[in-house]
């Protein structure tokens, strides 16, 4: 009696418990989703009913023609490939040096290690904006200004993406890799064959954030891209939000188009990047 | 082999004199190249006078345009001209060795530099008085306003000698009998504030603020009255004023005259689509009227360049009469004026036959917005920031001036 | 007996030389980039403090001048320097404990619940989103009659101005943005991190009559430490460096109350809205040296606190 009572008891709660969770849970996707329901539902709108007040969620008239004047008005589709291009190329790059140096710093003894990683650090913790004069000087003397290889080269040996890798390595057991050197297999065996399999989820990782970054970088084009047609994505959005800077529904329309690369990319690995981490027992 | 050698030598001068025949082309730095016709404008006309030289713009944009420039002088790109979009780049530029003196070409060619009303002592170093640029465009403020709304309204059009007092007043009542806005600030210090300089005597640099009161205090009546938009929304929206006048529910707005190209060219897009006009901006009792400020805007020669002789007859001709007439043609008005100029800004297309307009074309006085000199980009900043506090109430007005003169004490000269 | 003992470790050093080497190999193609694209700029920088330079020819040497500058009347009221510092230190006490709540009770619910996935994906979605577009989109959200205060005025707060617009407000409108924007991806991070939480501590804890909240503080939290740390280091330094929410919301307005680290050393080296440039790079490398000075000193403390408390398994 006592005890089918507690456990109807702790039915409810269970209930109510999981109810709050759901609450909650939505109550966040909705703050999440707002801006960009705004940015939808403004890039259908003509531009002097963005703002209107008090504002509309639901366009009075749908304008989808705004998404094809975009295309005319802004050569978005040069925009499109030069990005991808730098995205991919940096992406590939720079997981192909992390994974590979980060080895050294997580699972290696030599000398200087802990200097060196400092320098690393350190160089992450200082702000780009403190030595980009210098880096543009040195960039523009062996010929890379006004190329989209000035972004590649900018970004492809990121110090974060050492450090990424490297807190990922340390929560593989070293017994892994020491059993594989007693069995006689070289480092770069060690790398290959043991690390670099267990380290998939941190190579997507590594791999999500280095895209969605080259993609949404704009500081780094803005400087060193002056050609319109070597532009990328981003500066083009800029360059479009100062061009038309009273049409936000197009800004948004433009905006909106940017923003669907990543998405994809990003609905396309996370599933296998989360997964991936709880399989290979990740700890940091 | 005497034959042998004659031929050579012969193929040898050919080939030196294609050389030189061959089209030098210069690269020449600016801002918003696509989207302002005069740069094209400028091209053809000089590719025209001079077939031997190619033009190719350079865009940077212009929110940036700063930061670029100097990073490519500095860089030593081999773009051989640049806009100088800002008097302290010029002054900066020219201290660095960056940018070439021009006295030397001046002198040869007894360049006649009178016709620039004043504004090309501007680009006369500080440190060392050498002529370091030429003034290509001088843009003043006029007073754009939208004639439907005057007709709506039943009222007159503005005149070229309006006061401040009158010019408030009759904001005022178009707002009333309209319902639309009588009057539109953009957020910018110059668009609210920056008239004090008019009178030619006051600077913004001069440590003095209680003369921008006046403005501060009309503005925040209008403000209240609900008569122009307020500040607070524009700035969070970022409404540029460019799409703010086109919209057509604002009957005058005080900018710059290089809006003018901007307007014409939305006319004739269908972007906008109003009668409009300009007058020159009201003036303040004691100050003549036609009395303005602006800036110039100059072309200087880096010292990187490789066609310093090409780059100085590209500089020489645009800031000439005939570059003149080439910029006056799209809109723009080119710092060289005379009867000639002048007659064809006024029959550019799309600009407004009456008139009053044609009258805004001669400003009586134009003032420097802001004077050069060391410590005036430390005063900018300072005057800036208070004049946002000012703007979004966070402060009284006489609170933000006192805060403005303790502040700029420290950097004024 | 002293043979045999040098030889081994002449044998040993051989080996260590080889090991060097071979972990050298494993380091240059990421090192060799490294050194010329960023460590280079890196060290110009530090020379360029004790310079006055303003990017052309004319390059002098100008001692502790530029940071005798700076800290000229220095306070956290008055001063550029102060006030920047100020409002950095502010934001950043502020942005990295909310967004690691909210990232890690998001987490906590995220972990057994069903369709996990897709609200996982929702939320994280606004750190991919380009911030150009979301700085727009919540500056209008945040304006004076925007949805925001139109919610907080029904509720009986009474918003008359843009959060943009306000000494008080402004900085919070940046730090919700920061927090809103990145609590996705610490939460991501966190739900890694409770991947890896052994199953059986919970089951042992429950054995022992371990109620949920005592769960949490006993084993989930000190399971999570690696996560904290890594999440805490990465936004703190990011959070100094703070500047393009900034430069796009509010450009260090209204007056200086939103002005960060990055923004004063940007004003000095480039100007700023309608400021022309100023071309001080020597002052601005000055004040990038305060910023890494700080953020070296956080890493260090975050670093030696990580041998002592974080629980690695």
């Amino acid at each position: 009696m006592t005890d089918a009572k507690k456990t109807k008891h702790s039915d409810t709660r269970a209930i109510a418990l999981t109810a709050a969770k759901y609450g909650v849970l939505i109550a966040f996707t909705v703050i999440a989703l707002i801006p960009f329901v705004w940015m939808i539902s403004s890039s259908l709108k003509t531009s002097i009913d963005v703002f209107s007040i008090p504002m509309k969620w639901i366009p009075s008239e749908f304008h989808w023609d705004n998404y094809l004047k975009i295309w005319e008005r802004v050569p978005l589709l040069a925009y499109f490939k030069n990005t991808t291009a730098v995205a991919i190329i940096v992406t590939f790059m720079q997981i192909l040096t992390s994974s590979f140096a980060a080895y050294a710093f997580a699972k290696m003894q030599f000398r200087g290690r802990d200097f060196l990683f400092m320098c690393y650090i350190g160089t992450i913790a200082v702000p780009w904006q403190v030595y980009m004069v210098p880096q543009f000087i040195m960039m523009r003397s062996i010929g890379l200004y006004d190329t989209i290889w000035a972004l590649v080269v900018l970004q492809s040996f990121s110090a974060f993406g050492v450090f990424l890798m490297r807190q990922f390595y340390l929560g593989i057991p070293n017994d892994l890799s020491e059993a594989a050197r007693i069995d006689g297999l070289s480092e770069y065996g060690i790398w290959a064959r043991i690390i670099l399999p267990l380290a998939k989820p941190a190579i997507a990782t590594l791999c999500i954030f280095t895209f969605v970054n080259t993609w949404n970088d704009y500081m780094g084009p803005m400087i060193y891209l002056t050609t319109d047609l070597n532009k990328t994505i981003q500066v083009g959005l800029r360059r479009f939000i100062q061009a038309y800077s009273a049409d936000y529904n197009l800004i948004m329309a433009a905006s909106l188009c940017s923003l669907i690369p990543v998405a994809v990319v990003f609905l396309f690995l996370q599933r296998y990047f989360i997964e991936g981490i709880a399989t290979t027992g990740m700890k940091g | 082999m005497k034959k042998l050698f004659a031929l050579l030598l012969a193929v040898l001068m050919v080939a030196c004199m294609a050389t030189a025949m061959a089209e030098t082309t210069l690269k020449v730095a600016g801002w918003d190249i696509t989207t302002t016709p005069y740069y094209e404008a400028i091209k053809n006309g000089f590719e025209a006078a001079n077939p031997d030289i190619k033009v190719e713009w350079v865009d940077l944009a212009s929110q940036d345009y700063n930061i670029k420039a100097s990073t490519m002088l500095a860089g030593g790109d081999t773009t051989d001209l640049y806009c100088v979009k800002e008097l302290s780049d010029m002054q900066n530029w020219s201290k660095e060795g960056l940018i070439v003196p021009m006295n030397d070409m001046i002198a040869a060619e007894g360049y006649d530099l009178t016709k620039y009303a004043g504004m090309d002592a501007c680009y006369v170093s500080t440190a060392d008085g050498q002529q370091y640029a030429l003034p290509f465009r001088a843009d003043y403020w006029v007073m754009f306003y939208n004639k439907d709304l005057f007709d709506k309204a039943g009222v007159a059009y503005p005149t070229n000698d309006w006061t401040w007092d009158q010019y408030a007043a009759m904001a005022t009542e178009i707002a009333e009998k309209t319902g639309e806005y009588g009057t539109h600030y953009h957020t910018w210090l110059s668009a609210v504030a920056n008239w004090a300089v008019c009178d030619g005597v006051n600077t913004l640099a001069d440590g003095e603020y209680s003369d921008l009161k006046y403005f501060y205090e009309m503005y925040q009546q209008l403000e209240d009255e609900g008569v122009c938009m307020s500040y607070d929304e524009l700035k969070a929206s970022g409404l540029h004023y460019s799409g703010a006048f086109a919209q057509g529910n604002i009957a005058m707005m005080p900018m710059g005259y290089w809006y003018v190209s901007t307007l014409i060219g939305y006319i004739k897009d269908g972007t906008a689509s109003m009668n409009w006009g300009i007058a020159a901006v009201p003036h303040l009792d004691g100050v003549a009227a036609g009395s303005s400020f602006g800036s110039p805007t100059g072309i200087a020669i880096s010292a990187a360049s490789a066609n310093k002789d090409a780059a100085w007859k590209f500089a020489s001709w645009m800031c000439s009469e005939e570059g003149a007439k080439a910029i006056a043609e799209t809109g723009t008005r080119p710092a060289y004026v005379s009867e000639a100029v002048a007659s064809v800004m006024a029959a550019a297309e799309g600009f407004p036959t009456d008139e009053i307009s044609a009258g805004a074309l001669l400003p009586t006085a134009i003032s420097l917005e802001w004077p050069i000199g060391e410590g005036v980009n430390e005063i900018k900043t300072i005057v800036n920031e208070e004049h946002s506090l000012i703007m979004t109430r966070e402060v009284e007005i006489d609170e933000g001036i006192a805060s403005m003169q303790e502040r700029a004490a420290e950097y004024v000269k | 007996m002293t043979s045999t003992q040098s030889e081994s470790r002449r044998k040993m050093s051989a080996l260590e030389k080889r090991n060097t080497l071979i972990a050298y190999s494993f380091l240059a193609p990421n090192f060799i980039g490294f050194v010329i694209f960023t460590l280079v700029p890196v060290v110009f920088s530090f020379v360029l403090a004790f310079m006055n330079w303003s990017g052309g020819q004319n390059i002098t040497f100008a001692g502790l001048d530029n940071f005798r500058l700076i800290f000229k009347d220095f306070s956290f009221a008055k001063s550029n320097l102060g006030i920047a510092l100020k409002n950095t230190v502010f934001y950043t006490a502020m942005t990295v404990p909310l967004t690691l709540v909210f990232a890690l009770g998001l987490a906590l619910i995220l972990n057994k619940v069903r369709g996990a996935g897709f609200f996982r994906a929702v939320i994280f979605f606004p750190y991919v989103a380009s911030l150009v577009a979301i700085c727009v989109c919540w500056n209008f959200l945040l304006m004076k009659n925007g949805p925001v205060n139109q919610i907080l005025n029904a509720v009986g707060f009474n918003m008359k101005k843009s959060w943009t617009s306000s000494r008080d407000l402004a900085i919070w409108a940046i730090i919700i943005v920061s927090v809103w924007r990145n609590a996705g991806y610490y939460m991501v991070m966190y739900l890694a991190g409770l991947q890896g939480v052994p199953a059986e501590l919970y089951e042992a804890a429950t054995m022992d009559g371990a109620n949920g909240w005592q769960k949490f503080t006993k084993v989930t939290l000190p399971m999570l430490t690696p996560t904290t740390f890594f999440c805490s280091i990465m936004m703190v330094i990011s959070c100094f460096k703070i500047y393009d929410v900034v430069a796009i919301m509010t450009q260090g307005g209204p007056g200086r109350s939103t002005k960060m680290l990055v923004t004063y050393i940007f004003e000095l080296s480039f100007g700023g809205e309608n400021i022309a440039t100023s071309a001080q790079y020597g002052v601005a490398s000055a004040v990038s040296m305060v910023l890494l000075a700080i953020v070296l000193i956080v890493t260090f403390v975050q670093f030696r606190g990580e041998k002592k408390w974080v629980n690695y398994m």
